[in-house]
């Protein structure tokens, strides 16, 4: 075994040990990737989108000299050239809609009527085949054309692509950096996946006073292919918790009796259905979830790693604690607006209060932007490693 | 593949065209089903997350 991989091993069983409610030799700290790396490279951000490959140099050229267990995220999550080849309206990408260096951004629409809801819920996946996918693929206007069926292939062919060099690249850095990947797979909250993608928020939350029952039923039918969606994209990985990254659950977007009826039940089944396999869920809480946590700790226990963004952490301690491993305590918002002090003073609190028994992974409580800055994310680091040894 | 062999069908959680659809239009295979069968289904897999994929933003 050569030293990275002597590396590779020490971290990952820091790492696990922590998601499995245990006490490590230190608290595992989680690297937050995403587009801020690029600001501080002669990198555009559009380089980094549509070339893999240069994004894997850049990850390798950041995390040498960083000292961190995990890394968590992307500088690109999707590759612009699979949507271009099929026209797809859901998203701006730098360098073609916007300048090089600008962020993306996501085109939310109704791309699901409140119509549909009847043909979705009695067959999702030809729905989605059949209905969806037209809508939002400009080149799929004409099902069955040359255009719609060349972007058919063109765009199938840039989704294995694109797998391919994504699980190559996290190879290359596992084996050349000891790099841990803090995720496998990825899932979500039924609500979310219906207000997210298909209705759109404005849709989903005229739905819940028109339609509800069309809500709840759409919901319980998302549930069984979220947890096959989490099963086939974590390519049957259960040592590493499934990312489920939750929007329309988090404080104070839905009033809590509608919380309970409406987001909660199909949540938590997802998060039991994949646990029943062995696979932990990642319980992305960006945001509040305070009012909640009593609905949470009905889970079974290590089923989730629950993610402290704004949530109130003692709170947390007290419903979720020794029962579930605590991920996160530093708000992603202090990455950008705090000072490296600040930062600090926060990981010693966020130790302190989250992570004195183990089950604890300090990181950023949600995904880091482009606007973070790198000295508070070093600070991050730093601070964990000065008060995380136990 | 003879047109009077499709079947409208809906498609369990995680499958596009589940194998047990796919195997009555093949009929009887003279090898190995169960190879067959493996690889059927996890190209149906990728094809099935390529779809779902779309909505999980």
């Amino acid at each position: 075994m050569n030293e990275k991989e002597k590396l590779y091993q020490e971290r990952f069983k820091r790492y696990t040990t922590a998601l499995d409610c245990g006490k490590p030799d230190k608290v595992p700290v989680v690297l937050p990737l995403g587009e801020w790396v690029v600001k501080y490279t002669d990198t555009t951000l559009q380089e980094a989108y549509y070339y893999v490959n240069k994004a894997t140099e850049i990850i390798a050229g950041v995390v040498g000299d960083l000292d961190f267990d995990a890394m968590f995220g992307a500088l690109n999550l999707w590759w612009p050239p699979m949507h271009e080849a099929l026209g797809c309206k859901q998203y701006r990408f730098p360098g073609f809609y916007f300048e090089a260096n600008e962020g993306f951004q996501y085109n939310e629409e109704e791309y699901m009527t409140a119509d549909d809801y009847d043909d979705f819920i009695a067959n999702p996946t030809k729905w989605l085949t059949e209905k969806y996918l037209p809508r939002i693929n400009e080149e799929f206007a004409e099902p069955g054309s040359y255009r719609a069926s060349v972007a058919l292939v063109k765009g199938a062919a840039a989704f294995a692509m694109h797998n391919a060099n994504n699980a190559a690249a996290g190879q290359k850095l596992a084996q050349e950096c000891g790099i841990v990947p803090a995720i496998s797979g990825m899932t979500k909250a039924p609500f979310d996946t219906l207000g997210d993608a298909l209705r759109g928020t404005k849709g989903i939350l005229l739905d819940l006073r028109r339609r509800p029952d069309k809500v709840l039923a759409a919901c319980e039918a998302i549930v069984p292919h979220n947890v096959a969606y989490g099963m086939i994209t974590s390519a049957g990985d259960t040592s590493l918790p499934c990312f489920a990254p939750l929007h329309k659950g988090a404080y104070p977007f839905l009033r809590r009796d509608h919380w309970e009826k409406f987001y909660w039940p199909t949540w938590k089944a997802v998060i039991e259905n994949l646990w029943a396999t062995g696979k932990r869920t990642l319980f992305y809480a960006e945001g509040d979830w305070t009012p909640y946590l009593d609905k949470i700790a009905e889970l079974p226990d290590k089923s989730i790693v629950f993610c402290i963004d704004l949530t109130d952490a003692k709170k947390a301690k007290e419903f979720l604690g020794g029962r579930f491993c605590l991920y996160g305590g530093v708000p992603t918002t202090m990455l950008t607006y705090g000072t490296p002090q600040e930062v600090k003073d926060c990981v010693k609190q966020a130790i302190d209060e989250l992570g004195s028994d183990g089950g604890f992974v300090l990181t950023a409580g949600g995904v880091a932007m482009s606007d973070a800055k790198r000295e508070n994310i070093v600070a991050m680091l730093e601070a964990a490693r000065e008060y995380g040894v136990y | 593949m003879a047109e009077n062999k499709i079947k409208d069908f809906v498609a369990p959680a995680g499958t596009c065209v589940p194998w047990q659809v796919k195997k009555e239009e093949f009929g009887q295979l003279a090898g190995n089903e169960e190879i067959v069968k493996q690889e059927w289904e996890k190209l149906d897999g990728l094809a099935y997350a390529f779809i779902w994929f779309w909505v999980q933003r």
